[in-house]
């Protein structure tokens, strides 16, 4: 046997004895990461904006509790905002709180508007650029 | 009953490479994307260079290579090749 | 347009045109000492323009304009012009940039070599790099890094400094008055007060310098510094560029360089004096 043994032993003294370990990790586990484009985040940092509600494209459209425009005076929705909602106000809002000035009634009907807010929507990029993660 | 996907990586010369201690960072020029992958990702890719491949086939060879730790390496591989195929590093064939 | 004002600053040149004459000549005072642009060739151009026609004159509102817009922007009082053209000019950056890899980060030069210092907003970055360029340090510039895309090396982009509240109180006792330009109050960000970066920094705006260090400075906690993993730091910094999506490959190289040769540290400070001796501690230990 040991003749065998050592020829083996030899060949093996080129190769590492033991394998690197490779940690397959679980299932669950998240491994890849994208990085996501930050224009948004820094430029609106630059910039003072600001959300009309609704945008120039529905001037004068109400707004449905769900967010979406719906023509004037519909029963349960509510009424344009008099002046565009800033950075900071449109922030407090998403997060359920009401900034000065805005309807209590209303916000949450303003907030889901502003989520449905989609690119090339007047307010789109001053919302993208709240939800970039700081 | 299916069989299992079989994926290929996206080749070596359009994915560029840069290890930052422990994780790759991976450029992909043809969606001008850049991910930064933990291991067993890179070596997943590594392996599925040598050929398109199902989750088990790589296992194999990510066994010809490497000892692991746990013993049911299957499930993992097959999602890790899951969150690669959504990144567009690897594709079905 | 109206009104017209050209400046050099680093390898970036502007030319700012304005429907009011005061924002520019609170602009000209301030860059006093800026070189004009050679051949009067400009790389972007920002335009304050009334937001309605009849804004020109009946309760003034600046709508910021130029060769690239965020098209949401809230336009401002004629009183904050001059904030409202640096506003611009950051944004031509911004968005228009495609020479340099650009990091929302401040630098300051020391022989030949940089120090980077990036993180949020109102974590000190501009302050600290204002006090170290009274310090014997040449202040780069306190809003953008300049990165080149080929040699790797830092290119100065010496604006105006924008001290913020509190820092504007701490770069009165260090600078001279006449490096001031006026106090703008209640502006979106708070007190605002502009400060002009001093000769060394202008005399010496073409000087690239060779990256040393990167700093992720935090105020409001004692001091203490500790290192930061490459992939970390490649992350952070791909999250304070507004252009490295958009340079592909070329950003990546220059990204990917820069994290593998040079050091990082994230730093806590209580206030600008430790903040400064710890700089200072840390420099001497990469550089």
């Amino acid at each position: 046997m040991s003749g065998t043994d050592n020829e083996k032993a030899g060949i093996e003294a080129f190769v590492p004895s033991r394998r690197t370990v490779l940690v397959l990790g679980a299932a669950a586990a998240s491994t890849v990461v994208t990085i996501r484009p930050a224009l948004a985040q820094t430029a609106g940092s630059v910039l003072n904006c600001e959300i009309p509600v609704p945008g120039p494209h529905a001037a004068g459209s109400y707004i449905a509790q769900d967010g979406s425009t719906v023509a004037a005076m519909t029963p349960n929705a509510h009424p344009p905002m008099m002046r565009p909602l800033r950075g900071q106000e449109a922030k407090a809002l998403l997060q359920g709180s009401v900034p000065p000035g805005v309807n209590p009634s209303s916000a949450q009907a303003y907030a889901n508007y502003i989520r449905r807010l989609q690119s090339g929507m007047s307010g789109f990029t001053c919302y993208a650029s709240l939800q970039m993660p700081r | 009953m299916t069989a299992a996907p079989r994926y290929i990586a996206e080749h070596r010369d359009r994915v560029r490479a840069v290890e930052l201690d422990g994780l790759v960072v991976l450029f992909h020029e043809t969606s001008g994307m850049t991910h930064i992958v933990a291991p067993p990702a890179p070596e997943i890719l590594d392996a599925l260079r040598e050929g398109p491949a199902d989750a088990a086939t790589l296992l194999a060879r990510l066994a010809a290579r490497f000892a692991f730790e746990q013993k049911d390496g299957a499930e993992a591989v097959a999602a890790r090749l899951a969150e690669l195929e959504q990144a567009g590093l690897v594709r079905r064939t | 347009m109206r009104h017209q004002l050209a400046l050099q600053i680093g390898p970036v040149a502007f030319r700012i045109g304005s429907a009011w004459p005061e924002p520019l000549a609170a602009l000209a005072r301030l860059y006093a000492a800026y070189p004009a642009p050679a051949d009067d060739i400009c790389d972007f151009t920002v335009r304050l323009e009334p937001e309605k026609p009849w804004r020109r004159w009946i309760r003034p509102s600046v709508a910021i304009q130029g060769d690239y817009v965020l098209p949401d922007a809230a336009p401002m009082a004629l009183a904050h012009g001059l904030l409202a053209a640096e506003m611009g000019m950051n944004l031509q950056m911004a968005l228009g940039q495609k020479r340099f890899l650009l990091l929302h980060a401040s630098s300051v030069e020391k022989n030949g070599r940089a120090l980077v210092m990036t993180g949020e907003s109102g974590a000190g970055k501009s302050t600290l790099a204002a006090l170290l360029g009274e310090r014997g340090w040449r202040l780069m510039g306190d809003e953008f890094a300049l990165l080149d895309l080929d040699s790797g090396n830092l290119w100065p982009f010496p604006r105006a400094i924008s001290l913020k509240n509190g820092a504007i109180a701490v770069m009165e006792g260090e600078a001279p008055a006449e490096r001031f330009g006026p106090l703008l109050e209640d502006t979106p960000k708070g007190a605002i007060r502009h400060l002009r970066p001093n000769e060394a920094a202008i005399v010496g705006m073409n000087q690239c310098a060779r990256p040393a260090l990167i700093l992720f400075p935090r105020f409001g906690a004692d001091c203490a510094a500790r290192g930061v993993g490459q992939a970390e730091i490649f992350m952070r910094l791909t999250q304070s560029s507004t252009n490295y999506v958009a340079l592909g490959g070329a950003g990546f190289d220059a990204l990917t360089g820069l994290v593998r040769s040079c050091p990082a540290a994230a730093i806590d400070y209580p206030d600008t004096e430790g903040a400064i001796d710890l700089v200072e501690a840390l420099w001497s230990e990469a550089a």
